[in-house]
């Protein structure tokens, strides 16, 4: 059963994930055609913020496994690591993806340059895409390593910095929605019961895929010890 | 008891996902010659690297004339006093002339001196005012080799010299000249690290040590090695010499001017000024240009990632050449020039904000560069992913310059 666990909390996540979509596509209540210039484009949040609320759990553990990584040279922080960066790419992507839909319909542009919120989680996902790229272009090792883990730590600084981004200096981004404070109030009840399943069923899913990517991370691991050892090394 | 030049202290370093080094210690002091000899991947040059403060530390210290330079707490700090240093890779940069490149490690030591009677007795006279690109493998060894004697060869203070595999690709005669040197330099009180399989070599040793254990050998006396270097001033030396590297190879202009002439070029080619109203769309495209500039990033690490020509710098100096005189000169002109063009107007303050745009983004673009060259395949990564977060800085300005 507990070899099972990664699929399990898979199978899971992706069994909430569609519940989310088809409550949000078809159950949840319409949003105000006054507040909105493409009210029906709004149901796409039912997709967006979960994922991004998902991409910033990745990369809290792509931090927490870094900071395993380069202060105690812990093998477990840099599967951790790596399984952060890989779930954290996939979640961004999602959230980033699903944005520029909504965008193009709300504002008319898919993205703004000038806008701190989509600018510092565009760099975030960046840095996620960065960090599997460079770990597939470079041999398994301490400076390989070290290397990625300091872009993990320095870039956790853009995590509180796209959280605050749209209280302190909202241009375009809309306001929070998950842990908002007084602001969360006018959320109808049916609306953040669809978001709640939905960061739930994101939660399981990216706990899944990331304890999937540290198996196949100890793997790879195994297997490299295994050549050289056939190669003649220690 | 002799000085203790170099002092190696419960060293442990990876390479890899192994510990090549594990618990090493070693002292050196004046009028030694210690060969490392021990088999390939036994840390030969692990041991040079780390001496000349290029791998970071898992635990232990490094000392210099019995001040620290590097620790595993991180701290890397540059030896009060030069030393000399020639890697495996030579460190040389193909553009640089043979003279320009020794007068160059000269002043890394504070000194000037007349190169020509060295040059000779390495063969190396007739091609001193050659660009290095164009020695044969052998000549180019020899320049990397007298790169490395020279700090210990103009001063007469005790000097470290760390050699990894001088021998390789000298001929007789250069390897004849290069043994007299080591054990006339000796005998005037510099100590050596010499990692090496070279029969030769091992022959003018002190010390013999595999990285394991040690032997000793006597050296009969010679004549000390007669100091021959002037002190000179060498300030802001990383900077010159940024900066000659850029005057002769154009690689600036190559570079960063060719992609904001590109940037420029491309703009007039689609855009009506006149038909613009905005304000800050006009000053976009008039910052276009030294910011896209800037995104080429430093011409001068780009030119010394030939033949590990940075990590030669970085064991020298905290700062290495760049084209931090380059980069505002060139803003300067390229915003004005968009000015003109685009705003049909001169606006200092406009250029000189275009200025630091490209000097500010070079410099991000290089600190992030160099900080992937560890890596064993720098090249490789996908650093420029991470360059859009200049986007939203740049906007802010454009959107500030918009209202000068």
């Amino acid at each position: 059963m507990r070899r099972r666990a990664p699929e399990i909390f898979l199978g899971l996540g992706f069994a909430g994930i569609m519940t989310t979509l088809y409550l949000g596509l078809n159950w949840a209540p319409s949003v105000s055609i006054d507040a909105f210039e493409s009210p029906a484009a709004q149901r796409i949040f039912y997709w967006h913020v979960p994922s991004a609320w998902a991409a910033f759990i990745a990369f809290g553990v792509l931090f927490f496994g870094s900071v395993l990584w380069f202060f105690k040279r812990s093998p477990l922080g840099w599967r951790l690591h790596v399984a952060g960066t890989e779930a954290g790419l996939a979640c961004g992507l999602m959230a980033v993806w699903s944005g520029c839909v909504w965008g193009a319909a709300e504002w008319g542009t898919p993205w703004d340059w000038s806008d701190v919120r989509l600018n510092t989680f565009g760099l975030l996902t960046l840095l996620a895409l960065f960090l599997v790229l460079g770990r597939q272009s470079q041999p398994d090792g301490v400076e390989t390593r070290d290397t990625f883990s300091t872009f993990g730590l320095y870039g956790f600084v853009l995590v509180p910095l796209t959280y605050v981004a749209t209280r302190i200096w909202q241009i375009r981004h809309p306001g929070p929605v998950i842990a908002a404070g007084d602001d969360g109030g006018s959320l109808q009840s049916s609306m953040a019961l669809v978001l709640l399943i939905g960061a739930l069923s994101f939660t399981v899913f990216i706990i899944g895929h990331m304890l999937i990517s540290m198996r196949i991370t100890h793997l790879e691991q195994r297997l490299e010890q295994a050549q050289k050892s056939l190669d003649g090394g220690n | 008891m002799a000085e203790s030049m170099l002092s190696l202290v419960g060293l442990e370093v990876r390479r890899g996902m192994g510990v090549v080094l594990s618990d090493f210690n070693l002292e050196v002091a004046s009028k030694d010659v210690v060969v490392l000899h021990g088999e390939n991947g036994s840390g030969k040059s692990t041991v040079i690297e780390s001496c000349a403060r290029l791998l970071p530390l898992e635990k232990g210290s490094i000392q210099h004339h019995g001040a620290l330079v590097v620790d595993a707490e991180g701290r890397r700090i540059i030896p009060t006093q030069p030393f000399g240093l020639t890697l495996q890779s030579n460190g040389l940069l193909g553009d640089e002339t043979v003279e320009n490149h020794l007068s160059t490690v000269c002043s890394l030591s504070g000194m000037k001196t007349d190169l020509l009677p060295m040059l000779e007795s390495y063969g190396l006279a007739h091609r001193r005012h050659d660009r290095i690109g164009l020695l044969s493998g052998g000549q180019a060894r020899k320049v990397a080799v007298l790169a490395g004697l020279l700090p210990a060869m103009l001063s007469s203070k005790p000097r470290l010299v760390f050699l990894d595999e001088p021998g390789t690709g000298l001929d007789k005669s250069a390897l004849a000249a290069l043994v007299s040197d080591i054990g006339q330099l000796r005998e005037a009180g510099h100590a050596f690290v010499i990692a090496s399989h070279h029969p030769e070599l091992m022959k003018c040793a002190t010390r013999l040590h595999d990285l394991k254990s040690e032997s000793f050998q006597e050296q009969t006396p010679c004549q000390p090695w007669k100091a021959n270097g002037v002190e000179e001033d060498a300030r802001l030396l990383s900077t010159k010499v940024g900066h000659r590297y850029l005057r002769s190879t154009r690689a600036g202009l190559a570079r960063n001017g060719l992609t904001a002439l590109l940037v420029l070029g491309t703009l007039l080619a689609f855009v009506d000024p006149l038909s613009i109203e905005n304000t800050a769309l006009l000053v976009g495209f008039v910052f276009a240009a030294p910011f896209a500039a800037g995104l080429a990033g430093d011409p001068v690490v780009h030119l010394m990632r030939e033949s590990r020509a940075v990590d030669w710098w970085r064991a020298h100096v905290n700062r290495i050449p760049n084209a931090d005189f380059f980069a505002p000169v060139l803003g300067f002109i390229f915003t004005t020039l968009g000015c003109l063009l685009l705003l049909d107007a001169f606006n200092w303050k406009l250029s000189l904000i275009g200025a630091g745009i490209l000097w500010a983004t070079l410099t991000c673009v290089r600190f992030i560069e160099l900080s992937t060259l560890r890596l064993a395949r720098p090249n490789a990564v996908f650093i420029r992913l991470l360059l859009p977060i200049l986007i939203l800085p740049w906007a802010l300005i454009v959107d500030f310059a918009a209202t000068l």
